[in-house]
């Protein structure tokens, strides 16, 4: 019953990462602490039915994956995602028109990544910024290696698609 | 899709291959995007938070079930983060509650799983198919004293008594059996702590903490083959 000194451990050892992917995939601090709080206390609730030798590490990922994608879609993010990204271009303080344009330009990446698919979202976070193998990402994501590679491939492609220079159609 | 339909230099930023990446528009504004890693502070902060909330979720959660039907009648069970926290019967449910509230400031809700794995191990036991407990038992909200006889007791082997003056000696306090006796009745746990092996120098039974009194404390021993009377 007594699980809270090892279950310490795990946040010992993977906090910081845990938060790292959340603050990536939520970007605004409140959001991404609700959700670093909400995966842990799920992961404590659930870690004496865990089996070891478990990868806590893949474990905890798809705790806060889950976590956060059902996070998104309760927020239906995207139309907030755009308001606050032309908020944050406006009122970041005096710019010259080259800095206004980096601005525009990071907003649409963003706006692009989170309107991926969550899996191919999160997959891609995972695989470059998180540092996972496929095989972690795959039990991240509760599915196989190989389709963890192919969500990664499919969110670049979507990507290199969408952010393509020169494109003006922003698609509501 | 095949692997090998996808651009070559997008594998070698995301280290699928051994190539050196070359400069594309792509992976720049990702990086631009998404490489930064929180500030130290902040995930300090919020791992700080995180460990405070958890202490508070654990000091708050006490579950308790009822098992029905025993030879004991209906036995409350309470567990908290720490192991078993009460149980009782000969009691109501009101009766209980209250009692587990005013000794942990916590009030129980009801919730069959945590408390699953000790009914299970209580109804073997009171069915004579199982003979000791193998489950934590938290005697925290309690007095040093009163731990320190609760845990003596608990050594009794099943089959065996001990007088109350035994217990005092047991624990080097041969002097205090009148307290020793009033920590026995105020075992939060009896049944699992055996403090119905505890009898007077007599071998009358005197009191027991428990439902029902000193036919319980009879019945009790009667179970595990003690036969005073």
């Amino acid at each position: 019953m007594s699980d809270k000194p090892e279950f310490d451990q795990l946040i010992e050892r993977h906090g910081e990462e845990i938060f790292a992917y959340l603050w990536r995939l939520l970007r605004f601090t409140a959001d991404a602490e609700d959700c670093f709080q909400e995966t842990f206390f799920k992961g404590f609730k659930a870690f004496p039915r865990l089996q070891p030798p478990a990868n806590y590490r893949a474990w905890l990922y798809r705790i806060a994956t889950n976590t956060a994608n059902s996070f998104l879609a309760r927020q239906a993010r995207l139309a907030k995602v755009t308001a606050d990204l032309n908020l944050e271009i406006l009122s970041d303080g005096p710019a010259t028109a080259e800095i206004v344009d980096q601005r525009i330009a990071l907003a649409r990446v963003y706006a692009a990544v989170e309107k991926l698919p969550p899996k191919q979202r999160a997959a891609l976070i995972l695989r470059k910024y998180q540092g996972l193998s496929y095989n972690e990402i795959g039990e991240s994501l509760a599915t196989s290696t190989d389709s963890a590679r192919a969500h990664v491939y499919q969110a670049l492609k979507k990507l290199r698609a969408e952010l393509a220079p020169h494109q003006n159609d922003t698609e509501g | 899709m095949k692997n090998t339909d996808f651009d070559p230099n997008l594998a070698a930023w995301l280290g699928d291959s051994d190539a050196l990446p070359v400069p594309d528009s792509l992976p720049q504004s990702l990086d631009q995007a998404y490489a930064a890693s929180p500030p130290a502070e902040e995930a300090s902060q919020a791992i700080r938070r995180l460990r405070q909330s958890l202490e508070e979720q654990l000091v708050e959660k006490i579950y308790f079930d009822t098992l029905e039907g025993t030879s004991l009648g209906t036995v409350f069970v309470a567990v908290g983060p720490r192991g078993l926290t009460a149980l009782s019967f000969g009691v109501t449910e009101e009766d209980f509650l209250a009692q587990v509230e005013k000794r942990t400031g916590v009030r129980p809700v009801r919730a069959a799983e945590p408390t699953q794995e000790i009914e299970a191990q209580v109804s073997a036991y009171l069915a004579g198919e199982r003979t000791r407990f193998n489950f934590p038992v938290d005697l925290e909200s309690l007095t040093k004293f009163q731990r320190q006889v609760l845990e003596a007791a608990a050594e009794i082997p099943r089959g065996q008594v001990m007088t109350y003056s035994e217990l005092a000696r047991r624990i080097g306090r041969p002097l205090a059996y009148r307290a020793v006796g009033q920590a026995l009745g105020r075992n939060p746990v009896p049944l699992v702590i055996p403090c119905h092996r505890v009898i007077a120098a007599d071998g009358s039974l005197t009191g027991y903490s428990g439902g029902g009194g000193i036919k319980t404390k009879a019945r009790l021993l009667a179970l595990e083959g003690v036969h005073l009377l």
